[in-house]
This record gives structure tokens, sequence and C-alpha cells, in this order.
């Protein structure tokens, strides 16, 4: 790895003393300067550097491996996220070792959906399940035990009916409640550990941009580099742990409106599109860098007053494709998709893929409302 | 002959001994013996036996190579045709790139994310492996992924419809006997996959990469996807890591001329503010568009896909459509083309990477 103190690589004691004088002790801060730098600090010839180079990067290189050696642990690439339609469009479920983000306006899901796959996770295989822990780490303390327990018991009532499962279900789901940007970097720092105790097969961030847009205010100049540089730190830390134990990490979003020209979308009817917004539209939060960090991106949005929807709007296996769904008591559940249009060669910019916010509220007092977030 | 000592890539201290001892030029060193030098200058004799093989290996031989190695560019239009290119299964783009990514030099794609950058590099790692009689390059492939897109059921997919494209093609008994062995079991082996984390593993990979290109000659493609994200966000020093893109840069252009490979990075884009209004434009920097020979930009277009030619020596700025399906990267499907659907992809008899560059591209 990186970080690799130069003692251990097989150097000559003589030269790592030379190289420590200058600052220069682990196999980054050597890889990190130019070979003529080198040959200036350690006192070395052209070629005498080039070896050095050579030997350390021989200590940090990653193995080689081929495209077939992941083939052939196939039952391992994918999280199922029991849904079919979803599972089938993304080749088996959310992808393991990879990024899959969530992202949409309040109250629409993502949060159940994050519950949903905690309790999915937990499951033994059999089921469709991972059998193992997870880490829920949670800014914005929207977390509901009890809604974890409704859940499962409604999704599974006949696994669920025995109490001790219930129990150990619960206890397998390990909640950090996290609520500064730098607390979640120092959290995602020491979260190897965590991983391993808990022997968490899934990773739940939510969100990550509450913190981070509650400190930064990107009017100011600078700020917008200094973010992008957090999240981008967030990003390859959660990319490292997510391939070093081949599990799935969900992270959730929030949106943002857009200033200016209108995208428009494959899909939607044009009779919904409302002419006066010409001037803007809400779009995924959190800029372009953070567009380009994330592998996938699930778009929840509201279809009508009922039915709300899941757009995938990038992805490297799923063309861009739209499902609807309703949240109840068991969760998520995907309905009114009988009709599978034929996939579409289309899509838009995933960071400005326009979203659909709920534009009236219905106040219906004689029915009882699921409890949703 | 008239090379000063200090320019010589010895260690410093030598230098310093031989400087005082009153060797100015690599000519006064060149006729002597180590132990004298040895004595002269103050320097042990593995160092004198050093210096003076370093000088004999510079002197000579470098000398006759001048002589004999000047290449005319009639040469050079060979040694080019020989070396082919990639085709990238959407005809609108190889015949922009004048057949196919090159070989032998290093291209560049750009582009917003989603719009297609890791799949085309996919469909580049699969498109190397045709066999040489279907028009192809018959190579194998290193992929260097940094960001974790490199999804394998995706692969298998484009492999797959590779392979029945190929099937559909096959007219003479060596073309049928060279599907046979072009299974997807045998496509997947032979993309070699390095995960790096953070850039000091990438720069670690790419210093062995001369060393894996040599015990590997059959590869034929290098795919850094992305070069951007393990940059974007370690530096503060941002000249450190325009040094380190500069050094990187010129070790893959070696690499793609001496190995004979193509080298193809994936760049992301960044928002510049500039005058109130914001564009995209490629990361890493100014001084990074020089580093690539060729630069292909991936940018949406309200809902179409399309590509431009950036820059590059030898073809023409163009734009074309593209569009990502089932199968992988293809064709825009309204584009006026005479032939049908089964026979998009130019099969072999008019194969560009065939087509002789002397000939007029019009």
């Amino acid at each position: 790895m990186a970080s690799k103190k130069l003692r251990r690589t097989g150097v000559s004691a003589e030269l790592c003393e030379r190289l420590k004088r200058h600052q220069l002790e682990t196999c980054q801060d050597v890889l990190s300067i130019t070979p003529v730098e080198l040959m200036r600090l350690a006192g070395l010839s052209y070629s005498a550097a080039l070896d050095l180079l050579r030997l350390l990067s021989k200590a940090c290189a990653p193995a080689v491996s081929s495209a077939w050696d992941l083939w052939r642990k196939k039952g391992e690439l994918c999280f199922s996220t029991s849904l079919p339609a979803l599972d089938r469009l993304l080749r088996g479920g959310l992808p393991r070792g990879a990024l899959t983000e969530v992202t949409g306006p309040s109250g629409c899901g993502k949060t159940q959906l994050c519950i949903m796959l905690s309790v999915l996770a937990t499951l033994p295989r059999s089921m469709g399940g991972l059998d193992s822990g997870v880490i829920f780490i949670d800014t914005e303390s929207a977390f509901s035990a009890e809604r974890l327990v409704e859940m499962a018991q409604a999704r599974f009532p006949e696994f669920f009916s025995v109490k001790e499962r219930l129990l150990e279900m619960a206890s397998r789901v390990h909640l950090f409640r996290e609520l500064t940007c730098q607390d979640v970097l120092n959290r995602l720092e020491r979260l190897e550990e965590d991983i391993i105790a808990c022997r968490a097969g899934l990773l739940i961030l939510d969100s990550v941009a509450s913190v981070v847009r509650k400190e930064f205010d990107t009017s100011l100049p600078g700020n917008l580099m200094f973010r992008s540089n957090l999240l981008g730190q967030e990003a390859g830390v959660l990319k490292y742990l997510s391939q070093a134990f081949c599990i799935p990490v969900v992270l959730t979003n929030q949106i943002t409106t857009h200033v200016g020209e209108k995208v428009h979308c494959p899909q939607w009817n044009q009779a919904d599109v409302s002419t006066e917004e010409d001037s803007g539209f809400v779009t995924a939060a959190l800029g372009n860098t953070w567009s380009h960090c994330v592998n996938t991106r699930l778009i929840v949005q509201y279809e009508d007053t009922e039915r709300r929807q899941i757009v995938i709007a990038k992805s490297p296996v799923a063309p861009f494709a739209m499902l609807s769904y309703t949240v109840q008591k068991e969760g998520i559940r995907l309905e009114g998709n009988e009709n599978p249009e034929s996939v579409l060669n289309q899509g838009t910019d995933p960071g400005l893929q326009p979203i659909r916010v709920r534009t009236g509220f219905i106040y219906n007092l004689s029915q009882a409302t699921p409890s949703t977030c | 002959m008239h090379r000063t000592v200090p320019s010589l890539p010895l260690a410093p201290s030598v230098k310093v001994k031989l400087i005082n001892a009153g060797f100015q030029v690599a000519s006064d060193l060149i006729d002597m013996r180590p132990l004298q030098l040895c004595k002269e200058a103050g320097i042990s004799q593995e160092e004198a036996v050093e210096v003076l093989q370093m000088l004999r290996d510079d002197g000579q031989p470098h000398q006759q190579r001048a002589a004999t190695e000047s290449l005319t560019a009639l040469d050079l239009l060979h040694q080019e045709q020989a070396l082919g290119s990639i085709v990238t299964f959407c005809s609108a783009l190889d015949d922009a790139l004048g057949g196919g990514v090159p070989v032998g030099k290093t291209t560049e794609i750009c582009g917003s994310p989603g719009v297609g950058k890791t799949q085309l590099c996919m469909q580049l790692a699969v498109d190397v492996q045709i066999p040489v009689c279907f028009g192809g390059l018959g190579g194998k492939a290193l992929y260097i992924d940094t960001e974790g897109s490199f999804l394998v059921q995706r692969v298998a997919d484009m492999a797959e419809a590779a392979v029945q494209h190929c099937t559909l093609l096959a007219e003479d008994t060596e073309q049928r006997q060279a599907l046979e062995e072009l299974t997807v079991e045998k496509i997947l082996s032979n993309i070699f996959l390095v995960r790096c984390h953070d850039y000091v593993e990438l720069l670690a990979e790419v210093y062995l990469l001369p060393d894996f290109l040599s015990e590997h000659p059959e590869v034929r493609l290098v795919v850094i996807d992305s070069i951007a994200f393990p940059f974007r966000h370690d530096f503060e020093d941002l000249s450190q890591r325009t040094r380190l893109l500069n050094g990187l840069a010129q070790q893959l252009i070696q690499l793609a001329t001496q190995h004979s490979v193509a080298v193809v990075l994936t760049n992301q884009m960044t928002t510049r503010v500039s005058n109130g209004q914001s564009k995209l434009v490629p990361a890493l920097g100014e001084s990074w568009g020089h580093a690539a020979t060729q630069r292909l930009i991936l940018h949406w277009e309200g809902l179409r896909r399309l590509a431009s030619l950036y820059k590059s020596p030898s073809q023409m700025e163009a734009t074309i459509q593209y569009q990502i399906t089932v199968q992988g990267f293809r064709d825009a499907p309204d584009e006026p083309r005479p032939t049908p659907a089964t026979s998009a992809v130019s099969s072999p008899s008019g194969n560009h990477s065939k087509h002789p560059r002397m000939e007029d591209r019009s």
C-alpha cells in the first residue's frame, strides 16, 4: 500500500537514512516526486533512481487479475434488491464493490429504501440476502428502528414470526450518528475495524448531502473547491472500502435547483411539463464532480399523487429506465409496470436530469396513511 | 562527446568530485582507465566503473544509431499502417478517427458523467481481441480501473454481441476456425484488470508497465479509467500535480511507441466559472490538454450523445452521434446508412483499418 515505510521494502538502510533526511519515509513520499528530483535528493544516478522507483512500485502496485477471475465469482457480484424489475435492469442488483447513490426530493422514499435494504442484507443467502451485518451512518437522525421491525415483519411474515429472528436482525444493524462533515470523514477513515467487527455486508450513508450543505456556502469563493475536495476524499475512502470488502455502498443525496435551460427528459408527457419553469429545474445536488464519483445513480421522484418512480439515471450496466413504485408497510413495492417500455437507448446527463417534486398536497382525514418519513 | 560533466546522469556527489578533479567534458573521461580515474577524482572503484560504462553506452551506439536510424516518412507510413487501429463498432466514430483508435498513440476521452466513457473503454477492450482474419488486431488488453465502474456483466454482454457479430460476418474457413476459439470466456480472460485506489498506486503501476508489456507482448491496448479521479482531490500543491501528470504523460507516450500499444485515458469534466457563466471543460488543468496525442470529447445534447474529435494530428475535427445499446457502443439509429442494420459495421472487404492513408479521405 502507499503508506508502506521504505524500511520494509528492501531498500538499503543507508539509503533509507538519506531519504529520511529529506522527509521521504514512505513509498508515497518517494513516488510523489519526479525521478530528477529523486536523483538530487537521494544522491543517486538517473538509472539508480529509476531502479529505486521500480522497486518501490513493486511494493505498492496492486495485483493484476483478469475479467475472467471476476466473472467466475458471478454469485458475489451483486446484492439483490428484492424488486425483480429493478434487479433485472441492473443485471442482478446493486453492484458490490461500487457506490450506488439514491437521490430525490424529501419524503419520496430514500430512507425507506435504505431501511428495506438493511433488512434484506441480514437475511440468509437462501432468501436472497447477504447474511451479514449492516453499517448505517445516519446524519439526519431519520433512521427509525420501529420502522425497521415493522418492515421486516410485513415483508417476510413467516420468516420473522419467530421473535428471536427479529431481535437478531435488529442487532445486526449498527447505527452511527454523525452530525458534521469532519465527523463523517473521521468515521469513514476508521470504518475498516467496524466493518470487520460487525461483519458488515452493506454500508449505508444517509445522507451525504445534508452535512455538506449545512457547512459549505458555495456562494463564497473557494468553498466550492473545498467542498469538491472533501466529497472526492469521501468517495475515495468509500470506494476503497467497498472494493476491499466487496460490499455494496448506498448513499443518499438531496436535490437542488439548477438555473438554466431545461433539459428534455425522455418518456415524459408533454402535458405534464409546466411551461413556466424555463428559468430553473430541480436536479440532484452536490454538483458535477460528485456525479462523476458515484458509479450508479438512482433518482426517486413523484409521478402523481400516489405513485412514485425510480429512474436509473447513471449505471455502467443498466440503460436509462423508469419504474413506478409505492411505499407500503412492507417497504417499497413496484407496481404499475405491466407494460414495460422497450428499452430506449437514450438518456440525459445524470447531473442534469430533471426531477419531479411533489406539487400538491392531499389532506385525507379518513384514510390512515402509512407512516413514511 | 562534447557533453559537459554536470549534464551526465550520474549521482551528484560523483559529479562534484569529477569537476573538482578538472574533468569538464565527457571526452576528457572517455580514455581513462578505472583505477586511474579512481585515484585522480577520489571516487570509489565501483563508481569509476559505473562512470566509464555509462559513457561507453552513451557515446558509441548513440552515434551509430543516429547515422543508421534516420527514418524516412515513407518508412513511418508503412509502420503506421502496419500498426493498425482498434475499431469501436460505431462506424461514424471509426471514420472520424481514421479507422479506429490508433495503436502507438495516446488517446484521451473526456466527458460528462454517464455519457459513455467507460462503455467505450469496455468496448475497446473487447474489440482489440477480434481476430486478424476479421480485420482486428487479435491482441489482449490491460484495463486499469481507478473508479470501480468496470462491471464484468456488461463486458460479458459486449463480448457476446461481438462474437455474434463476427459469426454473421464469417465467410471462409479461416474465419470460421478463428470463430471457434472466440468465446466469451476467452475474451474475458484476455482482459487483464488492475484496480488502483489512489494516485500512488496508479503511478506505481505505470512504472511497472514496461516490464508487464515485455512479459505480455500480445497486449495491444492499455486503458486507464479514469486518470482524473485519483488526481482531483488529494493534492494541495497543484504544481506538484502538474509535474506528476506530465511525467505520467511522457511515460505513457513512450510505452505506446516502444511497445506498440494503444493507450486510452479517460478524463472527467469540471465546471469553470468565467464572466459569471459556468462551462464544462476537461479536468486536470490546461497543461494536461497537451498530454495526449488525440482528444475525444463525449457530450450530451438534449437526449443525444455526441462525440467530438477535438485534437488530432492527422484527422479533421468532426462531431458524430453515437448510442449505447444492449450490445455496447454503436452507431445512432437515424444516421442515413444505405446498408442494412446487420452489416452496419464494415465487413472485412471494406474494413477501414485496411483503408490506405494515401487515398483521399473524402
